[in-house]
């Protein structure tokens, strides 16, 4: 497997946690959602940075009460054409200020890439026969039609150089 | 018309560069079909029954005279000579080559034309009325705002991988001839008490198996708010629509099981989050978009054209087709004429290149350079004066297009149906040129009045036949084809869904049936009434009656 860095962001290093496998001290891990929440502030302090892996369908809500606590998040998409996991990453930056690294796994395609950037994901991890392609699919556009949540203010203001502006009510 | 700046060429032309790779790699076999198949489909190219299938966007139907030039020659040079105008207000061609695809796209993008948002389960091409900016019985041109939501909706970094497809329709008119009603979104504009312009949004409407009328969840949005609201729909679909069983992934079945308060609820709070974040277009963007669509500068003519009377009495047909195929337009002595595809014998939403290049060259001359599509399949030249139309009707009559059938029984949708379609059940195509023979008395026909046949070969609906007056639904039955008749439904301001009267029948047992459905309804209506009012007056046992007998 190989990383694609979308936004340059220091990628984290981590082991996916094993089912009741206690993390080695200091160590980044990553760890299912279901288990995390079961977790107490000791499992916290033992591990280092400590990672949530989110299913799709993934509640935005459920994840408010970790937010101080999580260093990364990886959604991991079931199918490139569950489209849930795009609005989970929008959520993490729009609802919960989340500011540290989400990253995609699952079987999704380069034509994606642009996407998952402005939809909040920093990285993707992609088979090795795919990252020239997903690397090439970063530099396809130039110019989006829409404002997002990663900064990216619509054509629709940029054409009239407005930028930054909120909207006048 | 809108006219692409850099941007929208950039984008259009970057697109059809990274389409070009993907078609070189699939044809070096480097990508599987499997792989290759989201990303065709992304790009409008089905694989259906015979061949692949190339749909061409005509956003909201508004397209110029070169643009269809352009549409005649793709038609010629990798086609077989015609292409079908669909229920969406676009182009499909059926038998292009792989290989020719990206320069297919190519020759659109040179004409500001693309194949993006008509297929995949993304936000589709918005549709609208076909007279927009042109009818007498319009608040606001639609276009600008259809326009507005084809930029924000052209590839959505979050709405493009949704539980299913998203139809969006607009509708400027109260008389409403885009259905805004069986969409995911119907947006009607209306005019508040200050005469600002805003819109009811509507949820939730739909066809497929299971057909719903969409509910109101908001009467009045503002203008200047649309996009972060319709941003607000869409994420609460995208997070809770179903995605475990395809048939029940559209928007209609997440209304029905949360309730449309619940939606409108839901949505609200989520737009209250976002509704002042740079989301929406600012109002220098509304201000440059509408000016694109100012009215064409149209000299105030006579309504009475003594000479276009004169010929109306003379010939049965040219006064059939001025009754039946003009739109009184907002400027007096112009009107909005449609060209039906509907001829008796023929294939519904088929054009030749030769009947496309008329057209355009009929706009050209009378019509501003300007054309639309409209969603039952036929073609409009909106802003003609009315002095021009015997000349009008002379020409299009002399190439099979002066049919005088709009809005009447012949002027059918049908889907493409079992010839075409890897869906289908049953075909449409060959029962629509039966229907038409049957019926081919323009006498008959101007005496039973408005009435919309809608064919569908499957229950995906593409047909519309939930929504016909007469609706007409091909099962299979035990490896028979067999077609089941729908009466009472309407696509318009008053939709409703068509009920099914009884047993299904084969091909000529269901045009015996609409047959003798026609007889009860002119033998039971008053003076003046239509079939749908009649229908719904009456009630189906008089028609089950005439039907299927007395049991």
């Amino acid at each position: 497997m190989a990383l694609v860095n979308l936004t340059g962001i220091q990628a984290g290093d981590f082991t996916v946690l094993a089912e009741d496998q206690t993390p080695a001290e200091g160590a980044t891990v990553a760890v299912p959602l279901s288990r995390l929440r079961d977790e107490g502030d000791d499992f916290f302090k033992v591990a280092g940075p400590v990672g949530a892996v989110l299913a799709t369908d993934t509640n935005y809500t459920d994840l408010a009460p970790l937010m101080n606590k999580l260093a990364f998040v990886v959604i991991d998409f079931p199918a490139f054409g569950d489209g849930r996991g795009f609005s989970l990453a929008v959520r993490l930056r729009k609802d919960l200020g989340f500011k540290g690294e989400i990253r995609a796994t699952g079987p999704v395609i380069p034509d994606q890439a642009l996407f998952l950037l402005r939809a909040g994901f920093d990285t993707v991890e992609v088979s090795d026969a795919r990252e020239a392609a997903f690397k090439a699919a970063l530099k396809r556009f130039d110019t989006f039609y829409q404002t997002d949540y990663t900064g990216q203010v619509s054509l629709a203001h940029a054409r009239h150089g407005k930028n930054q502006e909120r909207k006048a009510s | 018309m809108y006219a692409y700046d850099k941007y929208d060429h950039a984008l259009v032309n970057s697109r059809v560069a990274e389409f070009r790779d993907q078609v070189e790699r699939r044809v070096k076999g480097e990508l599987t079909e499997e792989e290759f198949r989201p990303l065709r489909l992304m790009n409008g190219l089905y694989l259906q029954l015979h061949a692949y299938m190339l749909r061409v966007a005509v956003p909201y139907g508004t397209l110029s005279a070169d643009q269809m030039r352009t549409l005649a020659h793709i038609a010629r040079k990798y086609d077989k000579g015609y292409g079908h105008f669909t229920t969406r207000q676009n182009i499909q061609y059926n038998w292009p080559k792989l290989s020719d695809t990206p320069d297919i796209l190519q020759e659109l993008a040179d004409v500001e034309m693309h194949a993006i948002q008509t297929s995949g389960n993304c936000i589709r091409n918005v549709t609208t009325d076909q007279f927009a900016g042109a009818t007498a019985d319009e608040i606001a041109d639609p276009r600008p705002y259809a326009e507005l939501i084809r930029q924000w909706s052209s590839f959505h970094p979050e709405f493009s991988f949704l539980p299913r497809k998203f139809k969006i329709a607009i509708t400027g008119a109260d008389i409403d001839r885009a259905a805004v009603k069986w969409h995911d979104i119907g947006l009607v504009v209306k005019k508040n008490d200050a005469g600002e312009v805003g819109f009811e949004v509507l949820v939730g409407g739909g066809m497929g198996r299971t057909p719903v009328i969409a509910k109101t969840i908001r009467d009045f949005l503002p203008e200047k708010d649309l996009l972060s609201y319709l941003e607000a729909i869409l994420r609460v679909y995208n997070e809770q629509g179903r995605r475990d069983n395809k048939y029940k992934a559209r928007i209609k079945i997440l209304v029905d099981a949360l309730g449309a308060d619940e939606y409108a609820r839901q949505t609200e709070e989520e737009w209250q989050k976002i509704k002042d974040l740079p989301i929406d277009f600012p109002a220098e963007e509304a201000a440059r978009i509408k000016a694109f669509f100012a009215p064409p500068p149209l000299q105030v003519l006579e309504d009475n054209v003594p000479a276009v009377d004169e010929l109306a009495k003379k010939n049965f047909i040219f006064g059939a087709w001025l009754k039946n195929n003009t739109n009184q337009h907002k400027v007096p002595g112009h009107v909005n004429v449609t060209i039906s595809l509907k001829p008796h014998g023929g294939i519904p939403g088929d054009a030749t290149a030769e009947q496309m290049e008329l057209v355009a060259a009929l706009a050209d001359e009378y019509s501003q350079g300007e054309l639309r599509i409209s969603h039952e399949q036929n073609l409009i030249l909106p802003h003609v004066a009315k002095k021009d139309l015997p000349a009008i009707w002379t020409d299009l009559d002399e190439a099979g297009l002066g049919i005088p059938n709009a809005g009447l029984l012949t002027d059918m949708i049908a889907c493409p149906g079992l010839d075409y379609c890897s869906l289908a059940n049953a075909r449409s195509i060959p029962l629509a040129q039966e229907l038409g023979k049957r019926f081919d008395d323009f006498k008959r026909l101007q005496d039973i009045g408005p009435l919309k046949i809608k064919i569908s070969g499957c229950i995906n609906s593409c047909g519309h036949h939930h929504a016909g007056h007469i609706g007409i639904l091909g099962v299979d039955r035990k490896g028979e084809e067999n077609y089941q008749l729908l009466l009472g439904g309407s696509g318009a301001e008053d939709a409703s869904k068509a009920a099914i009267l009884g047993p299904g029948f084969d091909e000529n047992g269901v045009i015996d049936a609409i047959e003798k459905v026609v007889a009860v309804y002119l033998g039971e209506r008053t003076d003046g009434e239509e079939f749908l009012a009649t229908y719904r007056r009456v009630g189906p046992d008089v028609f089950k009656e005439a039907v299927y007998g007395t049991r």
